[in-house]
C-alpha cells in the first residue's frame, strides 16, 4: 500500500479515475464519500487546519505513481461536500481557502475542557497563546491548534458560561478566565 | 416356422409376433435390470471410496474436484441437500453453504467499486484472504461450485465469460454482446477508448458510446480524464483487481 510518510494511503487512490470527477451520481455519490473520508482522516493525521484549492503541494491533490491530478473542479466538489456535511467551512467567498473540521467545534470545546481539567486550571487565568502553543498543551490535540478554531471553541464554551474572554496587555493576544 | 396359408397361417403368425415381442420386452428389461445393478454396485463403492478418502476430500481442492465430477457421471450430487448419506458422512453441504455466504459478502462489499462484476480470480483471492485461519484451502472450482448453489436460491448470482476470464455478476444487469466485447477489450489494460474500440471492433462512435454510456450508468465503469494525451479513458473495476498495485499506463 503506498504511503505518504507513515499515512498509509486507500486502494482507491491508486486508481485513476477516481481523480476525476464520474458524471454518474451513484457512482460520484461513493467518490465523494471516499474523498471525504480520506481529506478528514489525513489533516488529522497530520494536524491540517486549512486547505488552499490552488495549493499544488497538498499531497492528496495528486499522485504522482499514476500521474494523475484533481482538477480545480473536483477539489471544489470534495471540499465542498464536507462543508455541506458540516466538517468544514469555506473561509473566503471565493472558495479559495478551506478551513477542514476534523474534529467539530463541539469536540474542540469538550478537549479544552479536558485539558482545564487535567492540568488543574479550573480557576486560572491563561493566554490563547498559551493555550494553543504552552508546556501544557504538548502531547494534546490542542498544541499547535489553528487560531481560529479554538477561538471558535473557547467562544462556545463562553456561551455557556464556562469561561470568560478578555483583550490581553498586547494588542494582538487575548485571554481567557476558566470558571468551569 | 413355416408360412401356412390360410386363416391358421394368419393366427400363427400373429401369434409369433406377440411372442416376439414379449421376447423383445424381457431382453429391454433384463438389460435395465442389469443396468440398475452396476449402477447401484458403482455407487456402493463411490461412497466406499468417499468414506475412505474423506479427509483429501476435504482438504484437497483438486482431489475434490475430481470428486465430484466422478459423483456427476454417476447422477449422484453430493450437494443436492443438506440431509442424507453425502452431507453427513462428508459434511460438505455446510462447506459450500458457508462458501456461498461469505461470497454474497464479498459481492456486496465490493459492489460500491465495480457495480456489482467481480473478476473471479479477485473474489477467490479475497475468500481465501478472508479464510485464512480455515484449515481448508479453496479452489475456483470451489466458488464456482458455491455459486451454482447460490443461484439455485434465486439470489440471481451467475458467472459469466467475457475473453479469457470469468466474471461472477452479483446484480440484475444484463450485458449484451457489445458490452461483452468492451469488457473482453478492458482485460488488456484495464480500460478502453472510444478510438480503441472503433479501430479494433470497427464499431461507428455512436455504438461506441451507447454501450459506454450504459455501463456506466450500471455503475460498472468510471471515466478518466486525466491522462496527458486529453483521451478519455473508460476504466473497469471489475477486470483488474482492487489489490494489485496499478502502474502509470503510457
Amino acid at each position: 500500500m503506498q504511503k505518504l510518510g507513515d499515512f498509509k494511503l486507500p486502494q482507491f487512490f491508486n486508481y485513476p479515475p477516481y481523480f476525476t470527477l464520474q458524471p454518474v451520481r451513484d457512482t460520484r455519490e461513493k467518490q465523494i464519500q471516499l474523498w471525504k473520508d480520506l481529506i478528514l482522516d489525513y489533516c488529522k493525521t497530520h494536524h491540517i487546519f486549512v486547505i488552499g484549492l490552488e495549493d499544488q503541494d497538498f499531497p492528496l491533490f495528486s499522485n504522482p505513481a499514476i500521474e494523475r491530478s484533481l482538477t480545480y473542479e473536483a477539489r471544489e466538489a470534495f471540499l465542498s461536500a464536507l462543508v455541506a456535511q458540516g466538517r468544514a467551512e469555506w473561509l473566503d467567498k471565493s472558495r479559495r481557502k478551506c478551513l477542514v473540521l476534523w474534529h467539530r467545534i463541539q469536540d474542540w470545546a469538550n478537549i479544552v475542557l479536558d485539558f482545564v481539567k487535567d492540568n488543574g486550571l479550573e480557576d486560572s487565568v491563561m493566554t490563547v497563546e498559551e493555550i494553543r502553543t504552552g508546556i501544557e498543551s504538548r502531547g494534546t490535540e490542542l498544541h499547535g491548534i489553528d487560531r481560529t478554531v479554538l477561538m471558535r471553541a473557547l467562544k462556545m464554551l463562553e456561551q455557556k458560561g464556562k469561561l470568560a474572554i478578555f483583550k490581553g496587555t498586547t494588542a494582538d493576544d487575548e485571554g481567557v478566565k476558566f470558571s468551569i | 416356422m413355416r408360412r401356412r396359408p390360410g386363416i391358421g397361417g394368419l393366427q400363427n403368425a400373429a401369434a409369433s409376433r406377440d411372442q416376439y415381442r414379449l421376447l423383445g420386452e424381457n431382453v429391454a428389461k433384463i438389460r435395465t435390470d442389469l443396468m440398475k445393478e452396476q449402477l447401484t454396485t458403482f455407487r456402493t463403492q463411490l461412497e466406499d471410496f468417499a468414506r475412505k478418502h474423506k479427509n483429501d476430500i476435504r482438504k484437497n481442492p483438486a482431489f475434490r474436484s475430481q470428486f465430484h465430477n466422478m459423483c456427476t457421471k454417476v447422477g449422484v450430487d453430493p450437494l443436492a441437500s443438506n440431509k442424507g448419506f453425502w452431507a453427513e458422512l462428508l459434511g460438505i453441504g455446510d462447506f459450500y453453504y458457508e462458501l456461498g455466504v461469505q461470497i454474497v459478502d464479498i459481492c456486496l462489499a465490493t459492489r460500491p467499486h465495480n457495480g456489482g462484476l467481480i473478476n473471479l480470480q479477485e473474489l477467490c483471492s479475497l475468500l481465501r484472504q478472508r479464510r485464512k485461519s480455515d484449515r481448508e484451502a479453496v479452489s475456483e472450482d470451489d466458488c464456482l461450485r458455491a455459486i451454482s448453489k447460490l443461484k439455485v436460491l434465486g439470489n440471481g448470482y451467475e458467472v459469466i465469460s467475457v475473453g479469457k476470464r470469468k466474471l461472477v455478476r452479483s446484480v440484475p444487469t444484463e450485458l449484451n454482446k457489445d458490452h461483452n466485447e468492451i469488457l473482453e477489450l478492458a482485460q488488456a489494460q484495464g480500460f478502453v477508448t472510444v478510438p480503441e474500440v472503433e479501430r479494433r471492433l470497427s464499431w461507428t462512435t455512436g455504438r461506441a458510446i451507447d454501450a459506454f454510456d450504459t455501463l456506466l450508468d450500471e455503475g460498472l465503469a468510471m471515466i478518466d480524464d486525466g491522462h496527458k494525451d486529453g483521451v478519455r479513458r473508460y476504466w473497469f473495476p471489475c477486470v483488474s483487481s482492487i489489490s494489485a498495485p496499478l502502474g502509470a499506463d503510457s
